[in-house]
């Protein structure tokens, strides 16, 4: 094998551009929206700081063994689990979730580590020499391992990251070759659940809806009746969930289903965030020219909303590079995880790139108006340290894999 | 084991087709929104925003010791533009209306370029209520113009105490830059005196409410019906050391004068009056101040903005003589049996002339007589660096700390200055006018007052102070301020020698017997500062009563001459003024306001 001695071969600034393009925009809306802000001036510089930091941290993932990252799954996942309970206990409330762990001045979000945490223990079990994904023994070890979290972090209560993790399970299902019916089992009481919550009708629709498809697929009846079982314990036992939580959090739940139960709260946002971007038209009103943003009528806008600062300054030519952007960064860590033939750094690398593509899909789908609003940053370019330095740690992760990559072909 | 199915060709284009089909899906809804739907979402954009409204907090309010309301606040409009909307053709109709000089709004606007251009600028305080009612009537006409209500300072209890309140002015830039969180252009801020020292305790913290304005800059309504609003937080009120009376006999009495008057409780080193003279009316300043008023404030040749209390130094003549003599009595050099024989002068090197020939005198009648060549001859028993050790005691040569921010130490002389000054073989002659506190010994007025209250209180006092205390504004308590003790460590003997001395000087055959009072024994001493550029400066201090003293003054007027004919007679009727506030039910009043707020 002839060793190539070019940069290229073992850096991938296919990865790397992408995301130093993406926090370079996220740090011109950061600006934009705070330099007029007195209680949020210093953000741009703090995130400069943590932008400096991660890319640090990029650095020093990239150099690892590779094989480090398999040997740390569990641990890993087990620190992470324990943070989260921590967090339950004595966690800080900002705006009504439970989910930060402050140490001094410093906080973090513990679902953040727990994303990179579950992706590699999820890997880690589903890359066993003898794994069988269609085996009910699997699909319901692969489930605790993924469901622990989410649990703990619908206990915070912080449904968008929750929602997260849930995707990013069936992707890596999906990913490790899971068959269409067994598919449909895992999401079955799910989407139950779901239904029940809404109400009685729906409820009995999604019923319906299930026996229809376990005629379709055919098989036992024993395990057909089963299957439909579960479901139906899991939509009755929701809706005892629902019943016992507080008014207060069943009014969380209700606006994360239907956001238009809210329409002074988050909805404002919304049309808020609309006018911005729709006013920006093609070319946008330039930089520090937006009234939207300058005006500061979107509360926070450099966390979950920062999109659309580049939206209303940058215009539909700004949003689009941005997309564009983020369009190559997915394609490339999609090559690398096809291409990548050791299992569980393949599971891996689908793993983040399911992260990156839901909080993408999220996030921009709540900013242009089209998908509830569900509070997610947007990777690389959204305000906060946590999300960023886990953003980057994971690019890390996938650099190394590309660096490596010639020792598992 | 890699199965067939692990991470397939299909399902990876299965993914793909899900990123395309996103990005596709986005792509085109921003298409939509930006391009199709653009002028739609430009018009709401500038139709609908909201805008956050500060709300301005109450600065806490001045009261004197007994609760009279000293400096309090009334409302005034202030006219505004935000440069971003506004339009500057209506410069010219605006100065007119305003009644400004052209260019005035262009300078203005000039000056704030520096900051956002949504951000309001004040283009002028305390606007006529006739200049509102036309704004009202044409506001449509004049966008990106608008008017708030403010507070302004206003002195409802006719005394002026300019050099002790202090004023407020627009933050200048560079504090504006060093304190962004608390302030916003266009604020006010203490710029001198209590307005200044106690600028965080008085400001408040500022509210916001948030209200929709429609694409003219008219209100359409409240956002979320205020439900976001932060009210303003107040500023805590301020409880003075001063008593009123005597500060508005003093600032009568001054009047037609130049000088400066320190009045001290002794015990606490609570000033209950402060003046400096000529002053300037703080009601000027609390508005829009006009140019030309300022230039002749500061080019006045009388300094009005100077405080002489504090800043102005001269010898303090033969107010020092009790500093001699109790350094003396103190050393146990002399007792009240050792004498001088005066027969008009002194000679050492040359002669230095006395008043008078006033026989044979000890301490007591030296300091009741004035008589200088007791003093002359003390000087150098005591010694020149025991007497510098002494006067530093007493707290000349260094600021004395008082809660004001302009202050100025003066001068203590020692052997080390002088031989800087004059050389190893420096003439000790000089020294004899250090006797009698002339030559190169300077004092202020403030410095005097605190000496007369150690003198006054057995050597004890604290570091003068114009506030008291404070109301905090949440719970309405009073909260007292501490202040630092002073002690001279002085025996008591010695004061109370020196006392005597001060209280023949008024009750005895003394240099200020006029104004003996019938009821009240006041004890003090007269002086006169030696001034080479012109007429002399009268210095009187002193203290009463002489059992239990409630109050210490020292009084200078500058260019007048003799003390006992100008100064004297001022600290005559302050004394009487404060003493007057203790009787009947003045004092009752005192209480029941205290216990009022106390609850």
């Amino acid at each position: 094998m002839r060793i190539d001695y070019n940069i290229k071969d073992k850096f991938d600034f296919g990865l790397f551009l992408p995301a130093l393009f993406l926090f370079g925009f996220g740090l011109l809306a950061i600006y934009s929206s705070t330099v007029n802000n007195t209680f949020a001036q210093e953000n741009f510089q703090r995130q400069l700081v943590w932008g400096i930091i991660a890319f640090i941290v990029f650095f020093i993932t990239y150099s690892l063994p590779t094989n480090f990252f398999k040997s740390m799954a569990v641990p890993a996942y087990l620190v992470s689990i324990i943070l989260l309970l921590a967090v339950l206990v004595m966690g800080k409330q900002i705006s009504g979730s439970k989910s930060w762990l402050m140490f001094g001045a410093i906080g973090f979000q513990p679902s953040e580590i727990a994303k990179v945490a579950t992706i590699m223990a999820i890997a880690a079990f589903l890359s066993r020499n003898n794994s069988n994904i269609d085996s009910f023994k699997d699909i319901l070890i692969t489930l605790a391992i993924g469901f622990t979290p989410v649990l703990l972090i619908l206990l915070e209560p912080d449904m968008g990251t929750a929602l997260v993790f849930v995707v990013v399970i069936l992707i890596m299902f999906f990913w490790k070759g899971i068959s269409s019916f067994s598919l449909f089992v895992v999401l079955s009481p799910g989407f139950i659940a779901v239904a029940a919550i809404f109400g009685t009708a729906y409820f009995i629709i999604a019923l319906l809806f299930v026996i229809g498809m376990l005629f379709i697929f055919k098989r036992n009846l024993f395990f057909s009746a089963s299957i439909f079982g579960v479901g139906l314990s899991s939509g009755f036992f929701a809706e005892f969930v629902y019943h016992a939580l507080s008014p207060h959090q069943q009014k969380r739940i209700q606006s994360f289903l239907d956001p238009n139960a809210d329409p002074l709260g988050s909805g404002y946002n919304t049309i808020q965030a609309k006018v911005a971007i729709g006013s920006g038209g093609l070319f946008g009103k330039g930089f520090l020219e937006g009234n939207q943003t300058q005006l500061q009528f979107i509360p926070e806008q450099w966390t979950d909303f920062a999109y659309c600062v580049i939206g209303e300054e940058f215009g539909f030519i700004g949003s689009i590079i941005v997309i564009i952007i983020f369009l190559t960064l997915f394609l490339r860590i999609l090559k690398l995880s096809y291409n990548t033939k050791d299992e569980f750094l393949s599971l891996v690398s689908i793993g983040i790139l399911s992260v990156y593509l839901i909080h993408f899909i999220i996030n921009l789908g709540m900013v242009v108006g089209i998908l509830p609003v569900i509070g997610i940053p947007l990777p690389f370019i959204s305000y906060g340290g946590s999300s960023l330095l886990v953003s980057m740690f994971m690019l890390g992760i996938l650099a190394n894999l590309y660096r490596t990559r010639k020792n598992y072909t | 084991m890699k199965t067939e199915k692990f991470g397939s060709l299909k399902r990876r284009t299965i993914i793909y087709g899900v990123i395309i089909s996103t990005v596709i899906v986005l792509s085109g809804r921003l298409f939509q929104m930006q391009i199709l739907n653009r002028i739609e979402y430009d018009k709401k954009s500038t139709d609908n925003s909201i805008k956050s409204v500060e709300l301005q907090p109450l600065r806490g309010i001045f009261y004197d010791r007994n609760y009279k309301v000293l400096v309090s606040n009334n409302p005034a409009y202030t006219l505004r533009i935000t440069p971003a909307y506004y339009d500057t053709s209506l410069n010219k109709i605006l100065e007119s209306v305003l009644g400004t000089e052209t260019g005035y709004i262009k300078s203005r606007l000039q000056k704030n370029k520096i900051y956002s251009k949504f951000l309001p600028v004040k283009i002028r305080k305390g606007v006529d209520f006739s200049v509102v009612a036309w704004f009202e009537e044409n506001s449509e006409h004049l966008p990106g113009v608008d008017y708030i209500v403010e507070m302004q300072r206003y002195y409802p209890a006719g005394v002026i105490g300019s050099h002790t309140f202090g004023y407020t002015k627009e933050i200048s830039p560079e504090q504006l830059s060093r304190e962004k969180e608390l302030y916003k252009p266009g604020d006010y801020v203490g710029h001198n005196g209590i307005e200044k020292t106690y600028e965080k305790l008085i400001c408040g913290i500022k509210g916001y409410s948030y209200v929709l304005v429609d694409s003219k800059q008219r209100r359409i309504g409240q956002y979320l019906d205020g439900r976001e609003d932060v009210f303003p937080k107040k500023g805590n009120d301020l409880v003075l050391s001063f008593e009123v009376g005597a500060q508005r006999i003093a600032e009568e009495e001054f009047q037609d004068k130049r000088g400066a008057l320190v009045a001290i409780e002794p015990a606490t080193g609570e000033i209950l009056a402060m003046v400096s003279a000529p002053d300037y009316d703080l009601n000027r300043f609390a508005f829009f101040t006009p140019k030309n008023f300022l230039d002749s404030v500061y080019s006045d040749p009388l300094s009005p903005l100077f405080n002489r209390a504090t800043m102005s130094v001269h010898p303090p003549g033969s107010t020092f003589k009790m500093l001699a003599a109790i350094a003396a009595l103190d050393m146990g050099i002399i007792n009240t049996s050792w004498t001088v024989t005066c027969t008009g002068g002194f000679t050492y090197g040359r002669y230095f002339k006395c008043h008078g020939s006033h026989g044979t005198v000890n301490v007591v009648s030296a300091i009741e007589k004035s008589c200088n060549t007791f003093f002359y001859k003390l000087i150098y028993k005591i010694g020149l660096d025991n007497w510098k050790e002494y006067a530093t005691k007493f707290g000349f040569g260094n600021v004395t700390g008082i809660d004001l921010t302009e202050e100025v130490p003066g001068l203590i002389p020692d052997e080390n200055y002088y031989i800087k000054r004059y050389g190893d073989n420096w003439p000790k002659s000089i020294m004899a006018s250090l006797g009698i506190g002339q030559g190169e010994v300077s004092v202020t007025p403030l410095q005097l007052a605190q000496y007369v209250s150690l003198i006054a209180n057995d050597g004890k006092t604290k570091t003068p102070h114009v506030v008291k205390g404070y109301i905090d504004w949440k719970t309405e308590n009073y909260i007292a301020l501490d202040y630092k003790e002073i002690n001279t460590g002085v025996s008591q003997d010695a004061l109370d020698i020196v006392k005597e001395g001060m209280f023949l000087v008024v009750n005895g055959h003394g240099t200020a017997t006029r104004i003996r009072l019938p009821d009240v024994e006041i004890c003090g001493k007269t002086g006169t500062a030696q001034n080479p550029h012109g007429k002399d400066h009268a210095w009187f201090v002193g203290f009463a009563p002489y059992e239990n003293p409630k109050i210490a003054i020292a009084v200078l007027v500058e260019n007048v001459g003799f003390g006992s004919t100008y100064a004297a007679p001022i600290a005559q009727k302050v004394i009487q003024a404060y003493l007057e506030s203790f009787k009947g039910e003045k004092i009752n009043t005192k209480t029941d306001i205290a216990e009022l707020k106390i609850q």
